[in-house]
Protein backbone atom coordinates (compact mmCIF):
# COMPACT_ATOMS: atom_id res chain seq x y z
CA UNK A 1 0.00 0.00 0.00
CA UNK A 2 1.29 3.60 -0.77
CA UNK A 3 2.19 5.50 1.92
CA UNK A 4 1.30 8.61 0.53
CA UNK A 5 -2.13 7.61 -0.11
CA UNK A 6 -3.18 7.57 4.04
CA UNK A 7 -0.86 9.81 5.41
CA UNK A 8 -2.96 13.06 5.28
CA UNK A 9 -6.73 11.83 5.65
CA UNK A 10 -6.47 9.74 8.48
CA UNK A 11 -4.89 10.21 12.14
CA UNK A 12 -3.31 7.51 13.22
CA UNK A 13 -3.63 7.02 16.89
CA UNK A 14 -0.07 8.07 18.69
CA UNK A 15 -0.53 5.23 20.98
CA UNK A 16 -0.12 2.90 18.16
CA UNK A 17 3.57 3.49 17.51
CA UNK A 18 4.34 3.19 21.20
CA UNK A 19 2.63 0.34 21.70
CA UNK A 20 4.71 -1.58 18.86
CA UNK A 21 7.66 -0.21 20.48
CA UNK A 22 6.75 -2.07 23.60
CA UNK A 23 5.67 -5.09 22.23
CA UNK A 24 9.16 -5.49 20.27
CA UNK A 25 11.05 -5.12 23.32
CA UNK A 26 10.45 -8.08 24.59
CA UNK A 27 12.44 -10.33 21.88
CA UNK A 28 12.20 -13.71 22.31
CA UNK A 29 9.80 -13.27 25.75
CA UNK A 30 7.92 -12.40 23.19
CA UNK A 31 4.08 -13.40 24.33
CA UNK A 32 2.60 -13.85 20.83
CA UNK A 33 5.30 -16.30 19.66
CA UNK A 34 5.57 -18.15 23.36
CA UNK A 35 1.78 -18.62 23.26
CA UNK A 36 1.89 -19.93 20.01
CA UNK A 37 5.07 -22.18 20.85
CA UNK A 38 3.04 -23.25 23.52
CA UNK A 39 1.01 -25.38 21.17
CA UNK A 40 3.68 -26.88 19.73
CA UNK A 41 2.51 -30.23 21.35
CA UNK A 42 -0.16 -30.06 19.02
CA UNK A 43 2.10 -29.79 15.97
CA UNK A 44 3.44 -27.60 14.05
CA UNK A 45 2.99 -24.00 14.57
CA UNK A 46 1.16 -22.33 11.49
CA UNK A 47 3.17 -20.88 8.57
CA UNK A 48 0.40 -18.17 7.95
CA UNK A 49 0.24 -17.37 11.71
CA UNK A 50 3.98 -16.89 11.76
CA UNK A 51 4.29 -14.80 8.47
CA UNK A 52 1.44 -12.64 9.98
CA UNK A 53 3.26 -11.99 13.23
CA UNK A 54 6.50 -11.37 11.44
CA UNK A 55 4.77 -9.18 8.90
CA UNK A 56 3.90 -6.98 12.15
CA UNK A 57 7.70 -7.01 12.82
CA UNK A 58 7.93 -9.88 15.40
CA UNK A 59 11.44 -10.99 14.72
CA UNK A 60 11.13 -14.14 17.32
CA UNK A 61 8.18 -15.40 15.06
CA UNK A 62 10.34 -14.58 11.82
CA UNK A 63 13.12 -16.97 13.32
CA UNK A 64 10.31 -19.54 14.31
CA UNK A 65 9.25 -19.54 10.39
CA UNK A 66 13.16 -20.07 9.37
CA UNK A 67 13.39 -23.38 11.70
CA UNK A 68 10.84 -24.55 9.80
CA UNK A 69 12.78 -23.94 6.83
CA UNK A 70 16.35 -23.90 7.57
CA UNK A 71 17.31 -27.62 7.15
CA UNK A 72 15.66 -28.03 3.76
CA UNK A 73 17.49 -24.71 2.31
CA UNK A 74 20.81 -25.81 3.54
CA UNK A 75 20.33 -29.21 2.19
CA UNK A 76 19.33 -27.42 -1.18
CA UNK A 77 22.46 -25.00 -0.95
CA UNK A 78 25.04 -27.98 0.12
CA UNK A 79 24.37 -30.50 -2.43
CA UNK A 80 24.28 -27.48 -5.37
CA UNK A 81 27.64 -26.15 -4.56
CA UNK A 82 28.83 -28.76 -2.65
CA UNK A 83 30.59 -26.39 -0.26
CA UNK A 84 29.40 -26.02 3.12
CA UNK A 85 30.90 -22.48 3.50
CA UNK A 86 29.01 -22.12 0.35
CA UNK A 87 25.49 -22.94 1.51
CA UNK A 88 25.92 -21.12 4.60
CA UNK A 89 26.19 -17.63 2.56
CA UNK A 90 23.38 -18.68 0.77
CA UNK A 91 21.66 -19.60 3.62
CA UNK A 92 22.11 -16.31 5.12
CA UNK A 93 21.13 -14.33 2.05
CA UNK A 94 17.80 -16.08 1.64
CA UNK A 95 17.04 -15.50 5.23
CA UNK A 96 17.94 -12.03 5.17
CA UNK A 97 16.25 -11.49 1.80
CA UNK A 98 12.91 -13.28 3.16
CA UNK A 99 12.92 -10.64 6.62
CA UNK A 100 13.19 -7.55 4.52
CA UNK A 101 10.59 -8.34 2.37
CA UNK A 102 8.15 -10.38 4.10
CA UNK A 103 6.20 -7.36 4.29
CA UNK A 104 4.77 -8.20 0.45
CA UNK A 105 4.13 -11.71 0.80
CA UNK A 106 0.30 -11.42 -0.35
CA UNK A 107 -0.19 -15.40 0.73
CA UNK A 108 -0.98 -15.98 -3.05
CA UNK A 109 1.62 -19.16 -2.78
CA UNK A 110 2.35 -20.81 0.04
CA UNK A 111 5.40 -19.50 2.25
CA UNK A 112 7.26 -22.58 1.23
CA UNK A 113 7.46 -22.10 -2.52
CA UNK A 114 8.16 -18.61 -1.91
CA UNK A 115 11.34 -18.84 0.18
CA UNK A 116 12.26 -22.04 -2.27
CA UNK A 117 11.91 -19.19 -4.98
CA UNK A 118 13.89 -16.97 -2.65
CA UNK A 119 16.85 -19.57 -2.38
CA UNK A 120 16.21 -20.77 -6.16
CA UNK A 121 17.16 -17.29 -7.50
CA UNK A 122 20.39 -17.30 -5.19
CA UNK A 123 21.03 -20.40 -6.18
CA UNK A 124 21.13 -19.65 -9.64
CA UNK A 125 23.21 -16.57 -9.37
CA UNK A 126 25.42 -18.56 -7.73
CA UNK A 127 25.50 -20.93 -10.50
CA UNK A 128 25.72 -18.44 -13.20
CA UNK A 129 28.68 -16.47 -11.34
CA UNK A 130 30.38 -20.20 -11.60
CA UNK A 131 29.72 -19.98 -15.03
CA UNK A 132 31.40 -17.08 -15.91
CA UNK A 133 34.29 -17.93 -13.90
CA UNK A 134 34.86 -21.16 -15.56
CA UNK A 135 34.97 -19.79 -18.93
CA UNK A 136 37.66 -16.88 -17.22
CA UNK A 137 39.24 -19.59 -14.68
CA UNK A 138 42.95 -20.55 -14.91
CA UNK A 139 42.40 -24.21 -16.01
CA UNK A 140 45.19 -27.44 -15.90
CA UNK A 141 45.63 -30.50 -17.00
CA UNK A 142 46.55 -33.57 -14.55
CA UNK A 143 48.21 -36.47 -15.22
CA UNK A 144 45.67 -38.31 -16.27
CA UNK A 145 45.33 -35.52 -19.06
CA UNK A 146 41.70 -34.54 -17.77
CA UNK A 147 41.70 -30.68 -17.43
CA UNK A 148 40.94 -29.08 -14.01
CA UNK A 149 39.35 -25.79 -12.76
CA UNK A 150 42.54 -24.64 -10.94
CA UNK A 151 40.09 -22.67 -8.36
CA UNK A 152 38.77 -25.66 -7.48
CA UNK A 153 41.66 -27.51 -5.84
CA UNK A 154 42.30 -24.50 -3.53
CA UNK A 155 41.45 -26.06 -0.44
CA UNK A 156 38.83 -24.02 1.90
CA UNK A 157 40.92 -22.90 5.14
CA UNK A 158 37.86 -20.93 6.58
CA UNK A 159 36.80 -22.19 9.70
CA UNK A 160 34.02 -24.65 9.56
CA UNK A 161 35.37 -26.52 6.19
CA UNK A 162 35.46 -29.59 6.63
CA UNK A 163 38.32 -31.14 4.04
CA UNK A 164 38.28 -34.46 4.05
CA UNK A 165 34.19 -34.33 3.62
CA UNK A 166 34.94 -32.11 0.01
CA UNK A 167 37.58 -34.38 -1.09
CA UNK A 168 35.20 -37.55 -0.36
CA UNK A 169 32.47 -35.89 -2.26
CA UNK A 170 34.78 -34.83 -5.20
CA UNK A 171 36.06 -37.92 -5.44
CA UNK A 172 32.61 -40.18 -5.35
CA UNK A 173 30.45 -37.05 -6.90
CA UNK A 174 33.10 -35.72 -9.15
CA UNK A 175 31.94 -37.78 -12.08
CA UNK A 176 28.26 -36.51 -11.82
CA UNK A 177 29.41 -33.05 -10.36
CA UNK A 178 31.16 -32.75 -13.79
CA UNK A 179 28.18 -34.01 -15.70
CA UNK A 180 25.93 -31.46 -13.93
CA UNK A 181 28.31 -28.50 -14.48
CA UNK A 182 27.45 -29.37 -18.42
CA UNK A 183 23.99 -28.06 -17.82
CA UNK A 184 22.41 -24.59 -17.87
CA UNK A 185 22.06 -23.20 -14.47
CA UNK A 186 17.75 -23.35 -15.31
CA UNK A 187 18.16 -26.75 -16.22
CA UNK A 188 20.81 -27.72 -13.19
CA UNK A 189 17.88 -26.07 -10.89
CA UNK A 190 15.05 -27.94 -12.41
CA UNK A 191 17.08 -31.40 -12.09
CA UNK A 192 17.86 -30.71 -8.41
CA UNK A 193 15.04 -29.85 -7.38
CA UNK A 194 13.24 -32.53 -8.99
CA UNK A 195 15.67 -35.22 -8.63
CA UNK A 196 17.24 -34.46 -5.89
CA UNK A 197 15.36 -32.88 -3.04
CA UNK A 198 11.43 -34.98 -4.59
CA UNK A 199 9.94 -31.29 -5.07
CA UNK A 200 7.13 -32.10 -7.90
CA UNK A 201 7.23 -30.41 -10.87
CA UNK A 202 4.40 -28.18 -10.49
CA UNK A 203 6.14 -26.57 -7.35
CA UNK A 204 9.14 -26.67 -9.20
CA UNK A 205 7.26 -24.95 -11.87
CA UNK A 206 6.01 -22.21 -9.34
CA UNK A 207 9.29 -21.56 -7.86
CA UNK A 208 11.11 -20.90 -10.92
CA UNK A 209 7.83 -18.56 -12.22
CA UNK A 210 6.81 -20.77 -15.15
CA UNK A 211 4.64 -23.64 -15.94
CA UNK A 212 4.70 -26.79 -14.96
CA UNK A 213 4.87 -28.22 -18.86
CA UNK A 214 8.34 -26.52 -18.96
CA UNK A 215 9.87 -27.68 -16.13
CA UNK A 216 8.47 -30.64 -17.21
CA UNK A 217 10.69 -30.26 -21.12
CA UNK A 218 13.55 -28.48 -18.76
CA UNK A 219 13.67 -32.13 -16.78
CA UNK A 220 13.69 -34.19 -20.07
CA UNK A 221 16.30 -31.90 -21.91
CA UNK A 222 18.62 -32.35 -18.62
CA UNK A 223 18.10 -35.80 -18.47
CA UNK A 224 18.77 -35.82 -21.56
CA UNK A 225 22.38 -34.38 -21.22
CA UNK A 226 23.26 -35.99 -18.04
CA UNK A 227 22.75 -39.68 -19.67
CA UNK A 228 25.08 -38.16 -22.53
CA UNK A 229 27.41 -36.88 -20.51
CA UNK A 230 27.44 -39.75 -17.81
CA UNK A 231 27.61 -42.85 -21.07
CA UNK A 232 31.31 -41.99 -21.89
CA UNK A 233 32.65 -41.35 -18.78
CA UNK A 234 32.20 -45.28 -17.78
CA UNK B 1 2.60 -46.13 -31.26
CA UNK B 2 2.22 -47.03 -27.67
CA UNK B 3 5.67 -47.90 -26.93
CA UNK B 4 6.53 -44.24 -28.06
CA UNK B 5 4.15 -42.63 -25.50
CA UNK B 6 5.76 -45.00 -23.13
CA UNK B 7 8.66 -43.90 -23.82
CA UNK B 8 8.09 -40.52 -23.59
CA UNK B 9 6.66 -41.28 -20.12
CA UNK B 10 9.29 -43.12 -18.75
CA UNK B 11 10.63 -40.29 -16.76
CA UNK B 12 7.61 -39.08 -15.71
CA UNK B 13 6.34 -42.76 -14.42
CA UNK B 14 9.57 -43.10 -12.55
CA UNK B 15 9.09 -39.47 -10.63
CA UNK B 16 5.73 -40.45 -9.73
CA UNK B 17 4.31 -37.33 -11.92
CA UNK B 18 2.20 -39.45 -14.09
CA UNK B 19 -1.57 -38.60 -13.07
CA UNK B 20 -3.07 -42.12 -12.45
CA UNK B 21 -5.13 -42.85 -15.25
CA UNK B 22 -1.59 -42.82 -17.88
CA UNK B 23 0.27 -44.51 -14.88
CA UNK B 24 -2.02 -47.53 -14.90
CA UNK B 25 -2.23 -47.52 -18.91
CA UNK B 26 1.64 -47.72 -18.91
CA UNK B 27 2.13 -50.22 -16.21
CA UNK B 28 0.07 -52.55 -18.56
CA UNK B 29 2.17 -52.06 -21.24
CA UNK B 30 4.87 -52.15 -19.68
CA UNK B 31 3.73 -56.20 -19.02
CA UNK B 32 3.01 -57.30 -22.14
CA UNK B 33 6.58 -55.26 -23.94
CA UNK B 34 10.08 -56.47 -23.36
CA UNK B 35 11.74 -53.33 -25.37
CA UNK B 36 9.78 -50.72 -22.70
CA UNK B 37 10.39 -52.55 -20.06
CA UNK B 38 14.39 -52.28 -20.57
CA UNK B 39 14.14 -49.10 -21.23
CA UNK B 40 12.36 -48.38 -17.13
CA UNK B 41 15.24 -50.98 -15.98
CA UNK B 42 17.72 -48.49 -18.03
CA UNK B 43 15.92 -45.27 -16.43
CA UNK B 44 16.11 -46.18 -13.14
CA UNK B 45 19.64 -47.65 -13.81
CA UNK B 46 20.87 -43.70 -14.41
CA UNK B 47 18.55 -42.64 -11.21
CA UNK B 48 20.60 -45.05 -9.17
CA UNK B 49 23.45 -44.08 -10.94
CA UNK B 50 22.82 -40.31 -10.06
CA UNK B 51 22.79 -41.00 -6.58
CA UNK B 52 26.89 -41.61 -6.08
CA UNK B 53 26.33 -37.68 -5.53
CA UNK B 54 23.87 -38.03 -2.77
CA UNK B 55 22.17 -35.32 -0.89
CA UNK B 56 23.49 -35.00 2.75
CA UNK B 57 22.11 -34.05 5.89
CA UNK B 58 23.39 -30.76 7.16
CA UNK B 59 25.41 -31.23 10.17
CA UNK B 60 23.79 -29.98 13.34
CA UNK B 61 26.84 -27.76 14.05
CA UNK B 62 26.51 -26.39 10.63
CA UNK B 63 22.31 -25.91 11.30
CA UNK B 64 22.92 -23.99 14.97
CA UNK B 65 26.38 -21.77 12.80
CA UNK B 66 24.18 -21.01 10.31
CA UNK B 67 21.11 -19.91 12.74
CA UNK B 68 23.16 -18.22 15.02
CA UNK B 69 25.09 -15.66 12.41
CA UNK B 70 21.63 -15.07 11.02
CA UNK B 71 20.53 -13.83 14.32
CA UNK B 72 23.28 -11.80 14.55
CA UNK B 73 22.23 -10.09 10.90
CA UNK B 74 18.75 -9.68 12.15
CA UNK B 75 19.59 -7.82 14.79
CA UNK B 76 20.75 -4.94 12.29
CA UNK B 77 18.52 -5.59 9.75
CA UNK B 78 15.27 -3.32 9.22
CA UNK B 79 12.33 -4.75 7.63
CA UNK B 80 11.51 -2.80 4.38
CA UNK B 81 8.86 -0.20 4.47
CA UNK B 82 9.10 -0.59 8.60
CA UNK B 83 7.54 3.00 8.64
CA UNK B 84 4.86 2.20 6.18
CA UNK B 85 3.68 -0.77 8.41
CA UNK B 86 3.80 0.98 11.86
CA UNK B 87 0.99 3.53 9.84
CA UNK B 88 -0.96 1.06 8.18
CA UNK B 89 -0.64 -2.18 10.00
CA UNK B 90 -4.06 -3.87 10.22
CA UNK B 91 -3.84 -5.00 13.78
CA UNK B 92 -2.47 -1.99 15.42
CA UNK B 93 -5.10 0.47 13.19
CA UNK B 94 -8.29 -1.74 14.47
CA UNK B 95 -7.17 -1.64 17.91
CA UNK B 96 -6.36 2.02 18.35
CA UNK B 97 -9.84 2.61 16.57
CA UNK B 98 -12.34 3.22 19.10
CA UNK B 99 -12.12 0.02 20.53
CA UNK B 100 -12.44 -1.05 24.13
CA UNK B 101 -9.22 -2.79 25.60
CA UNK B 102 -11.58 -5.64 26.24
CA UNK B 103 -12.83 -5.87 22.76
CA UNK B 104 -9.79 -5.87 21.25
CA UNK B 105 -8.24 -8.66 23.17
CA UNK B 106 -11.30 -10.25 21.98
CA UNK B 107 -10.52 -9.58 18.53
CA UNK B 108 -7.02 -10.48 18.59
CA UNK B 109 -8.02 -13.86 19.97
CA UNK B 110 -10.40 -14.39 17.19
CA UNK B 111 -8.35 -13.67 14.59
CA UNK B 112 -5.08 -15.21 15.82
CA UNK B 113 -5.75 -18.26 18.08
CA UNK B 114 -8.65 -18.87 15.50
CA UNK B 115 -5.22 -21.01 14.15
CA UNK B 116 -2.84 -21.98 16.67
CA UNK B 117 -0.82 -24.52 15.91
CA UNK B 118 -2.30 -25.07 12.95
CA UNK B 119 -5.58 -26.18 15.28
CA UNK B 120 -8.34 -24.40 16.81
CA UNK B 121 -9.79 -24.50 19.92
CA UNK B 122 -13.25 -25.44 20.26
CA UNK B 123 -13.79 -24.76 23.48
CA UNK B 124 -17.78 -25.56 24.17
CA UNK B 125 -19.04 -22.88 26.59
CA UNK B 126 -21.22 -25.13 28.94
CA UNK B 127 -24.75 -24.81 28.37
CA UNK B 128 -25.05 -22.92 25.45
CA UNK B 129 -27.91 -22.70 23.79
CA UNK B 130 -27.10 -23.80 20.65
CA UNK B 131 -28.68 -26.57 19.32
CA UNK B 132 -26.33 -29.26 18.33
CA UNK B 133 -27.36 -32.02 16.22
CA UNK B 134 -28.11 -35.24 17.49
CA UNK B 135 -25.04 -38.01 17.16
CA UNK B 136 -22.64 -35.05 16.44
CA UNK B 137 -20.98 -35.16 19.96
CA UNK B 138 -18.16 -32.59 20.09
CA UNK B 139 -15.86 -33.31 22.52
CA UNK B 140 -14.99 -30.75 25.25
CA UNK B 141 -11.89 -29.72 23.46
CA UNK B 142 -11.10 -30.48 19.97
CA UNK B 143 -9.29 -29.35 17.02
CA UNK B 144 -9.61 -27.69 14.27
CA UNK B 145 -7.07 -28.66 11.36
CA UNK B 146 -9.24 -26.62 8.63
CA UNK B 147 -12.23 -25.32 7.40
CA UNK B 148 -13.78 -27.68 4.84
CA UNK B 149 -16.95 -26.08 3.23
CA UNK B 150 -19.29 -23.96 4.24
CA UNK B 151 -23.50 -24.00 3.42
CA UNK B 152 -26.92 -22.44 4.42
CA UNK B 153 -29.29 -23.87 4.19
CA UNK B 154 -31.59 -21.46 1.67
CA UNK B 155 -33.81 -19.50 3.33
CA UNK B 156 -32.77 -19.96 6.76
CA UNK B 157 -30.55 -19.25 9.96
CA UNK B 158 -29.17 -22.60 9.90
CA UNK B 159 -25.35 -23.55 8.57
CA UNK B 160 -23.73 -26.02 8.37
CA UNK B 161 -19.86 -26.00 8.25
CA UNK B 162 -17.80 -28.97 7.32
CA UNK B 163 -14.31 -28.78 9.65
CA UNK B 164 -11.81 -31.11 9.51
CA UNK B 165 -10.38 -32.46 12.89
CA UNK B 166 -8.48 -36.14 12.43
CA UNK B 167 -11.67 -37.04 11.01
CA UNK B 168 -14.23 -34.21 9.34
CA UNK B 169 -16.47 -33.41 11.33
CA UNK B 170 -19.61 -30.82 11.16
CA UNK B 171 -20.65 -28.06 13.14
CA UNK B 172 -24.34 -27.13 12.71
CA UNK B 173 -25.85 -24.50 14.03
CA UNK B 174 -27.42 -20.72 13.58
CA UNK B 175 -25.93 -17.72 13.03
CA UNK B 176 -26.06 -16.30 15.85
CA UNK B 177 -23.78 -19.02 17.53
CA UNK B 178 -20.86 -18.07 18.65
CA UNK B 179 -19.30 -21.30 17.48
CA UNK B 180 -20.30 -20.69 14.38
CA UNK B 181 -19.86 -16.92 14.12
CA UNK B 182 -15.80 -18.51 15.39
CA UNK B 183 -15.70 -20.74 12.58
CA UNK B 184 -16.95 -18.64 9.91
CA UNK B 185 -14.50 -15.87 10.84
CA UNK B 186 -11.25 -18.52 10.99
CA UNK B 187 -12.82 -19.20 7.26
CA UNK B 188 -13.00 -15.76 6.02
CA UNK B 189 -9.29 -15.07 7.27
CA UNK B 190 -7.35 -18.26 7.43
CA UNK B 191 -8.77 -20.84 3.99
CA UNK B 192 -6.48 -21.29 1.14
CA UNK B 193 -9.58 -22.63 -0.24
CA UNK B 194 -11.03 -19.35 -1.83
CA UNK B 195 -14.84 -20.88 -2.40
CA UNK B 196 -14.53 -21.30 1.54
CA UNK B 197 -13.64 -17.87 2.41
CA UNK B 198 -16.04 -16.70 -0.54
CA UNK B 199 -18.62 -18.84 1.67
CA UNK B 200 -17.88 -17.44 4.78
CA UNK B 201 -17.47 -13.90 4.00
CA UNK B 202 -21.08 -14.48 2.24
CA UNK B 203 -22.37 -15.75 5.45
CA UNK B 204 -20.92 -13.29 7.61
CA UNK B 205 -22.27 -9.99 5.43
CA UNK B 206 -25.74 -11.65 6.49
CA UNK B 207 -24.47 -9.85 10.61
CA UNK B 208 -22.31 -7.35 9.75
CA UNK B 209 -23.82 -5.85 12.94
CA UNK B 210 -21.60 -7.86 15.13
CA UNK B 211 -18.18 -5.91 15.49
CA UNK B 212 -16.32 -8.81 15.15
CA UNK B 213 -17.53 -9.53 11.75
CA UNK B 214 -16.94 -5.99 10.63
CA UNK B 215 -13.59 -6.52 11.21
CA UNK B 216 -13.49 -9.76 9.40
CA UNK B 217 -15.10 -8.03 6.00
CA UNK B 218 -13.12 -5.07 6.42
CA UNK B 219 -10.10 -7.73 6.74
CA UNK B 220 -11.52 -9.77 3.93
CA UNK B 221 -12.05 -6.39 1.59
CA UNK B 222 -8.31 -5.20 2.58
CA UNK B 223 -6.46 -8.34 2.36
CA UNK B 224 -7.80 -11.35 0.53
CA UNK B 225 -6.11 -12.01 -2.74
CA UNK B 226 -9.48 -13.02 -4.70
CA UNK B 227 -11.56 -10.04 -5.68
CA UNK B 228 -14.54 -12.22 -5.82
CA UNK B 229 -14.29 -12.03 -1.83
CA UNK B 230 -13.71 -8.57 -1.75
CA UNK B 231 -16.18 -7.49 -3.75
CA UNK B 232 -18.37 -9.87 -1.45
CA UNK B 233 -17.32 -8.30 1.46
CA UNK B 234 -17.95 -4.97 -0.08
CA UNK B 235 -21.46 -6.05 -0.52
CA UNK B 236 -21.69 -6.67 3.08
CA UNK B 237 -19.97 -3.39 4.29
CA UNK B 238 -22.03 -1.31 2.20
CA UNK B 239 -25.09 -0.18 4.04
CA UNK B 240 -22.61 0.52 6.82
CA UNK B 241 -20.09 3.05 4.78
CA UNK B 242 -22.19 6.05 6.10
CA UNK B 243 -22.64 5.14 9.80
CA UNK B 244 -19.09 3.39 10.38
CA UNK B 245 -16.02 5.66 9.85
CA UNK B 246 -14.37 2.59 9.35
CA UNK B 247 -16.04 0.69 7.42
CA UNK B 248 -16.14 4.11 5.07
CA UNK B 249 -12.30 3.96 5.30
CA UNK B 250 -11.60 0.46 4.44
CA UNK B 251 -14.07 1.14 1.18
CA UNK B 252 -11.87 4.52 0.90
CA UNK B 253 -8.89 2.46 0.86
CA UNK B 254 -10.12 -0.10 -1.72
CA UNK B 255 -11.12 2.67 -3.94
CA UNK B 256 -7.81 4.02 -4.02
CA UNK B 257 -5.82 0.57 -4.15
CA UNK B 258 -7.34 -2.57 -4.81
CA UNK B 259 -5.65 -3.76 -8.24
CA UNK B 260 -9.10 -4.97 -9.78
CA UNK B 261 -11.33 -2.32 -11.22
CA UNK B 262 -14.62 -4.04 -10.66
CA UNK B 263 -14.01 -3.40 -7.20
CA UNK B 264 -12.55 0.22 -7.36
CA UNK B 265 -15.78 0.77 -9.06
CA UNK B 266 -18.01 -0.85 -7.00
CA UNK B 267 -16.32 0.91 -3.77
CA UNK B 268 -17.01 4.22 -5.39
CA UNK B 269 -20.30 3.38 -6.06
CA UNK B 270 -20.70 2.68 -2.08
CA UNK B 271 -18.99 6.26 -1.35
CA UNK B 272 -21.98 8.07 -2.64
CA UNK B 273 -24.23 8.95 0.08
CA UNK B 274 -20.60 10.14 1.74
CA UNK B 275 -19.09 11.86 -0.77
CA UNK B 276 -19.59 14.99 1.20
CA UNK B 277 -16.70 14.17 4.23
CA UNK B 278 -13.63 15.88 3.56
CA UNK B 279 -11.65 12.87 3.38
CA UNK B 280 -13.82 11.11 0.86
CA UNK B 281 -13.80 14.41 -1.36
CA UNK B 282 -10.00 14.84 -1.09
CA UNK B 283 -10.02 10.98 -2.87
CA UNK B 284 -12.10 11.89 -5.15
CA UNK B 285 -10.47 14.83 -6.84
CA UNK B 286 -7.55 12.90 -7.10
CA UNK B 287 -8.97 10.34 -9.02
CA UNK B 288 -10.52 12.85 -11.05
CA UNK B 289 -7.08 13.88 -12.11
CA UNK B 290 -4.56 11.18 -12.08
CA UNK B 291 -6.49 8.03 -12.70
CA UNK B 292 -5.57 5.66 -15.00
CA UNK B 293 -8.67 4.13 -15.13
CA UNK B 294 -10.86 5.90 -17.57
CA UNK B 295 -13.74 4.78 -15.83
CA UNK B 296 -13.24 5.54 -12.27
CA UNK B 297 -11.94 9.02 -13.46
CA UNK B 298 -15.14 10.01 -15.14
CA UNK B 299 -17.10 8.46 -12.36
CA UNK B 300 -15.41 10.52 -10.03
CA UNK B 301 -15.82 13.84 -11.76
CA UNK B 302 -18.89 12.82 -11.71
CA UNK B 303 -19.91 12.48 -8.24
CA UNK B 304 -17.63 15.66 -7.22
CA UNK B 305 -19.53 17.70 -9.77
CA UNK B 306 -22.51 16.95 -7.91
CA UNK B 307 -21.22 18.38 -4.80
CA UNK B 308 -22.00 21.87 -4.09
CA UNK B 309 -18.76 24.39 -3.95
CA UNK B 310 -16.88 25.01 -0.67
CA UNK B 311 -14.63 27.01 0.09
Amino acid sequence: MPAGAWAVPFAVGEGSLRERNREEASGTQDPTVRGLMAERSLGRIDDTLLVREAQRGNRAAFEELVRHYDQAVLRLAMHLTGSEHEAQDIYQDAFLKAYKSVGNFRFECSFYTWIYRIVTNLCLDHLRKKQVRKEEAPVATDPTGESYDLLEQVPDGRAGANPERDLMRRELGGRIGKALEKLTPRERMVFELRHYHGLKLRTVGEVLNTTEETAKNTLFRATQKLRGALADMR
Amino acid sequence: MKCEWVKENILLYVYNELPDDARYELEQHLARCGDCTAELKSARKFNALLSELPVEEPSPNLVASSRMRLQEALETTQQGGLWQRLVFDPGAWLRQVRFAPALAAAIFIVGFAGGVGATYKLVNNGGGASPVASGTSLPAQASVMGIQSISQEPGSNQVTIKYNTVSTQEAQGSLNDQRIQQLLLFAARNNYNSGVRMDSVDLLTQQPNDTHVREALIYALRYDSNPGVRLKALDGLGAYVKSDPRVRDAVLEGLLNDSNPGVRTEALHLLEPVRADSSVRAVLQRLAENDSNQYIKAQARNVLSQLPEFD
